[in-house]
């Protein structure tokens, strides 16, 4: 009863609702300002609505490989100037990139917040693209490669395995990594950085979002004084995908020199992010094999001790405006072959078929996730980066104060009717990672 | 002159009319920064001597919950390495009335999570859940810590996976990494042991209770809250739910010091064919208590604190070595180290290393620059609001200043502090606490190609991963024979033609083939003007060659081999050019041949045979008939490419032949039958190319 009665007044908890305005320049360039003047820090985050989906055929990883020479200097701004003047002014920045979209930011202390956008205008407007910058950023990525794929266990399963979910005949934009591969990375020319910075970073393609500590009225002003003149560019075409689903199962066995204990990679076909499917899909990734009551965790790793960790998550990238993923890793105990890790995951993709979820499941993933939303809306960026979500993939950066009710209507049907369609046998992906002795 | 004067002005004026409405070419400055007074807390302690710690921010339902225990890994006893965490993994699974599923279904069923977790010198519970089901978690959190029950089917579950976790960790370059330089930093001291199988396998139920019994008491343990939540709810939930929890644990025994350390040293922890380096160098510095640790922070951030620092720029920036360099200072109850590490492509590990060190010794040996002292400072001092911006990250700065023992006005006098530091002190803290003369190194890679470009840097011994001693002999690739499919071995024509910078200056054609006794490889060679040459390979059923014969004439002079294998015997005459001269010499053969051995003209046939595959090397005994010597060679896939040749184009792996008296690279198609459809002699302009 006592458990009943939390959920009921738990149920009234509503995540804060965030104050936005949302205006466009002439020129294109979108515009989401969210005061919040609790503390003393603002966040300024640009996303470049491009990504490794925009990139041609021998050009994998370039939309990455960019992203690193926008960190190489522009007209105003030296090679590596943006370290430099954002950490001695107290801040951090960074930029990473996914399959739809280039991001960059800058958390600050609200007396600095005219740096933030400082740089972020200079190097809208101009880029510094030499041949020394781009060959030393192509081994730094080269490196980056290195570190977080080729010299790990598992990862190149995800990073690059996980890709054979889409049709590179079809829908090349969702099948190939984020971080390319080398031989295509060493292809790359400097003269195609300018390309792709014309096509592609322009004011009409990318939105900045502010949030925390700032004047609004102020800040427009700034806004409209850095970016207001800088030339709006002709629109990009869209990535093109025709997304395929249940066209038949992939198995393969990955060979993994660098693991010592076999794994097991699922993967599924999933819709598009803005889907009325996607709301049941996240919460039913979460009853599968997020936290210690999830079903894998509880079957697969607990009752049946086949594996020491096995997990779900949907687009565990970023959403995707096109064709999205849901990935399980299963790593398996010692002594378990793959096979019988592969059965035992099997077994309950079966009896999520044959059962479908319980009510008492699906009340309690949709209290973890609240929690995560409420609890991610406490920091500057993390709210920056949930209006650029939705802005981007919802369409409307208001979505960040609605979309959360689309997971709360999700019923037990709901999770029965996307698992029919998308968890199915002929929509999957497996890779049976198996240890390969090194020298 | 009026004229020209009046259309200067004028144009000054345009111009500084435009460039007030243009974008400006400086760096905007800061406005004033708004004084930040560290957030309000609240501070209480009960009569067991529990310490609680709140932060409020009622601005969304959530709550954050720590409970911290002196009850870290430096207090297991010897032998029973990773106690404290089975200790703190089992506080969850069964507890009260509560079975390890009611337990997770509970706090998991309100959106909550409950967890605890071991470090080197502290125990944690944490949980965070909505604001109205505190009470819950609080319910949950007093089972978890007083009243755990061990169940022996969860004991041996976390066991196994613990194992597992183990396994797991010997495949991460970084956890090979950190454990090896705990070993070689720390010493005799507890904090330089880590958890193996077999003290995991050591560990009873028993061990598993008394650490409860003794660590987790209310005397000297600290709750922390933040969020959504007052002091005086916080202390009547605690009064509710920790009913009767009294006592404060034992004063543990003195722990062995760690080594003072002399000199350098250095371990190569060897990773066969690991593609980077990982490097750690390290040293024990202050006190966690020492005023100077103020100007060593800022010292640490010039060095190797940011995007912004010498590490980073020299080391990723300016060589291209790596994705990432940094340093850091980190705490343990009874001393802070200093660690400066990377990750950088094997080829560059010495430079790298070399570079490094150099970067550590500047620090505390030149004088700083003002500039740079100024924007390390800055970064430090401006850089506190967003390390304070949520209620938890304020209730972790208060609660990190209590548990090491700092002042009690710590945090609200750091960043005064900070701001204080002056040049002078920032190269005496340097000076004293970052010591390359007295660093430990590691460095885990691939020890082959490693171990003689590291040995001049320091004193260098070879670990495996496991951290077992290796002696340079045992780098050496174990050799065994080449894995020859026999049944893969077709009859056939290779015809490549020899290009000369784009130019076909000649043919070879290898043919193979098969009849009752054995297979027969008959290469003939032809560049025009130097190279006229027949030679042919006679072999059995298992592809071990029966004779040699070989005629021919390079650059105008005669070459003849004919040699018979018999016995494990090799005997003949060849006359062969003598490298590097090329004058011919005549020897006679008469010696042993290893059985694993292929005679060297056969690798080329071999290669349709073998199990290709990413990632693929093998190191196999050779018998060179023209100089009658065994040798190793090895043959490795250095990765995919995609190859045109007049015969077609395809996938191939690029292979590498390295052993012989040159190194040549083929390309092997990936598409079975596995074709060689081109190969290059490293370091010639010869490449041949596969006609048909």
């Amino acid at each position: 009863l006592l458990a009943v009665v939390l959920c009921a007044s738990a149920a009234a908890q509503e995540p804060g609702r965030i104050a936005i305005e949302t205006y466009r320049l002439t020129n294109g360039l979108t515009v989401v300002l969210a005061p919040d003047r609790t503390s003393q820090v603002v966040a300024v985050n640009v996303w470049y609505h491009v990504g490794s989906r925009d990139e041609a055929r021998g050009r994998t990883g370039f939309a990455h490989l960019f992203e690193h020479m926008m960190f190489q200097g522009s007209a105003h701004v030296k090679k590596g100037g943006h370290f430099q003047l954002v950490e001695r002014a107290g801040g951090m920045v960074n930029g990473t990139t996914s399959e739809d979209r280039t991001a960059y930011y800058e958390v600050l202390p609200s007396n600095q917040l005219r740096l933030g956008l400082w740089l972020e205008a200079d190097r809208m407007r101009s880029l510094a693209v030499t041949d020394s910058n781009f060959n030393n950023q192509r081994e730094a990525v080269k490196e980056e490669r290195r570190l977080r794929i080729d010299n790990q266990p598992y990862v190149g399963a995800i990073a690059e395995g996980a890709y054979a979910l889409a049709d590179s005949a079809t829908c090349f934009p969702y099948a190939h990594s984020v971080i390319g591969s080398m031989a295509d990375l060493n292809a790359a020319k400097t003269a195609d950085v300018q390309e792709f910075f014309d096509r592609y970073y322009k004011p009409g393609n990318a939105t900045l979002t502010l949030t925390g500590d700032f004047d609004p009225a102020e800040v427009k002003g700034i806004i409209s004084e850095y970016f207001g003149d800088i030339p709006a560019g002709a629109a990009a075409a869209p990535a093109e995908c025709a997304a395929t689903y249940s066209t038949g199962q992939i198995r393969r066995r990955w060979p993994d020199a660098k693991a010592t204990l076999p794994a097991v990679l699922v993967g599924f076909r999933l819709p598009e992010y803005r889907s009325e499917d996607m709301p049941a899909l996240d919460l039913l990734a979460m009853i599968l094999g997020q936290g210690e009551s999830s079903r894998l965790n509880r079957a697969v790793v607990r009752e049946r001790k086949l594996a020491v960790v096995a997990i779900s998550v949907a687009n565990p990238q970023g959403p995707r405006r096109g064709p999205g993923v849901m990935l399980t890793l299963a790593v398996a105990n010692q002594g378990v072959t793959v096979d019988s890790l592969e059965a035992g995951i099997m077994a309950e993709y079966r009896r999520l078929a044959a059962e479908g979820v319980t009510a008492e499941e699906l009340e309690k993933v949709k209290n973890g996730y609240r929690t995560q939303l409420i609890t991610q809306r406490q920091e500057a960026l993390f709210r920056a980066e949930a209006l650029q979500q939705a802005s981007l993939y919802l369409g409307d950066p208001e979505a960040v104060n609605t979309a959360w009710r689309r997971y709360l209507a999700v019923t037990v049907d709901d999770i029965k009717r996307v698992s029919d369609r998308y968890l199915r046998s002929d929509n999957s992906l497996i890779l049976l990672i198996t240890p390969e002795a090194s020298r | 002159m009026i004229r020209q004067s009046l259309l200067a002005g004028a144009m000054l004026l345009s111009a500084g009319v435009r460039a007030s409405a243009q974008f400006p070419p400086t760096p905007p400055a800061g406005t004033q920064p708004v004084p930040a007074p560290f957030p309000p807390f609240q501070e209480a302690v009960l009569p067991n001597g529990l310490r609680i710690l709140v932060v409020e921010n009622h601005q969304q339902p959530v709550v954050s919950i720590q409970l911290a225990f002196t009850a870290g890994s430096v207090l297991e006893p010897e032998g029973k390495e990773g106690l404290a965490s089975m200790v703190a993994g089992l506080l969850t699974k069964g507890a009260g009335a509560r079975t390890a599923d009611q337990i997770s279904q509970a706090i998991e069923g309100a959106g909550g999570s409950l967890s605890a977790d071991a470090g080197n010198d502290f125990m944690t519970v944490s949980s965070t859940v909505l604001s109205p089901a505190l009470p819950l978690a609080f319910s949950l959190l007093g089972d978890a810590v007083m009243r755990p029950t061990f169940p022996e089917k969860e004991v041996e579950l976390l066991r196994t996976q613990t194992l597992s976790g183990l396994e797991v960790e010997r495949s991460q370059p970084d956890a090979i990494a950190q454990r090896a330089l705990r070993r070689v930093l720390y010493g005799q001291s507890p904090y330089a042991r880590s958890p193996s199988p077999a003290s995991v396998k050591a560990i009873t139920r028993a061990d598993l209770v008394a650490f409860h019994r003794d660590r987790l008491r209310p005397g000297g343990a600290l709750l922390v809250l933040a969020g959504d939540v007052t002091l005086a709810q916080a202390r009547r939930l605690t009064l509710e739910s920790f009913r009767g929890w009294l006592g404060t644990p034992p004063v543990p025994a003195v722990a062995k010091a760690p080594p003072v350390r002399s000199a350098a040293e250095l371990v190569l922890v060897h990773r066969p064919a690991s593609v980077q380096s990982n490097i750690l160098v390290g040293n024990l510095a202050s006190q966690p208590t020492d005023p100077r640790n103020y100007a060593l922070t800022v010292a640490n951030r010039i060095l190797g604190g940011g995007g912004d620092s010498r590490l980073f720029l020299i080391l990723r920036e300016q060589k291209s070595w790596t994705y990432g360099a940094s340093s850091s200072i980190s705490r343990r109850r009874a001393f802070n180290t200093f660690v400066a590490s990377t990750e950088v492509r094997t080829d560059v590990t010495d430079s790298a290393l070399t570079e490094l060190v150099r970067q550590l010794r500047r620090i505390g040996t030149e004088p700083m620059p003002a500039a740079d002292l100024e924007n390390g400072r800055n970064a430090l001092v401006g850089s506190y609001p967003l390390t304070i911006e949520t209620a938890s990250e304020v209730a972790g700065a208060v609660a990190n200043a209590r548990l090491y023992g700092l002042a009690q006005d710590y945090v609200q006098t750091y960043r005064v502090k900070l701001a204080a530091v002056t040049g002078p002190e920032v190269e005496a803290a340097a000076k004293s606490f970052i010591r390359p003369d007295q660093m430990a190194m590691v460095v885990v890679g691939d020890g082959t190609k490693l171990y003689d470009k590291l040995k001049g840097i320091a004193p260098t011994t070879i670990v495996d991963v496991d951290g077992k001693p290796l002696t340079p002999a045992d780098l050496a690739p174990k050799s065994a024979p080449l894995p020859v499919n026999l049944a893969a071995l077709q009859p056939g024509v290779d015809s490549l033609a020899i290009m000369v910078q784009g130019a076909p200056l000649g043919a070879v054609s290898g043919r193979l083939e098969k009849d009752a006794d054995g297979f027969t490889y008959v290469e003939s060679t032809r560049l025009a003007g130097f190279v006229e040459q027949r030679t042919e390979v006679r072999t059995d059923g298992a592809f071990k060659a029966v004779s040699v014969k070989q005629a021919g004439k390079i650059q105008g002079q005669e070459t003849k081999i004919d040699v018979a294998f018999a016995g494990g015997r090799a005997k003949g005459t060849a006359t062969t050019p003598n490298q590097p001269t090329g004058a011919l010499k005549t020897v006679a053969i008469d010696t042993t041949v290893s059985p694993a051995a292929i005679e060297e003209n056969l690798i080329q046939p071999a290669l349709a045979a073998l199990p290709w595959k990413d990632g693929a090397t093998w190191t196999f005994p050779v018998f060179s008939t023209g100089s009658g010597e065994m040798r190793q060679s090895t043959l490795t896939v250095l990765g995919r490419e995609a190859v045109t040749v007049p015969a077609g184009e395809g996938e191939c792996w690029k292979v590498e032949l390295t052993g012989g008296p040159q190194t040549a690279h083929f390309w092997i198609s990936t598409a079975a039958p596995h074709r060689l459809m081109k190969l290059t002699i490293v370091g010639t302009p010869i490449e041949m190319v596969r006609v048909r």
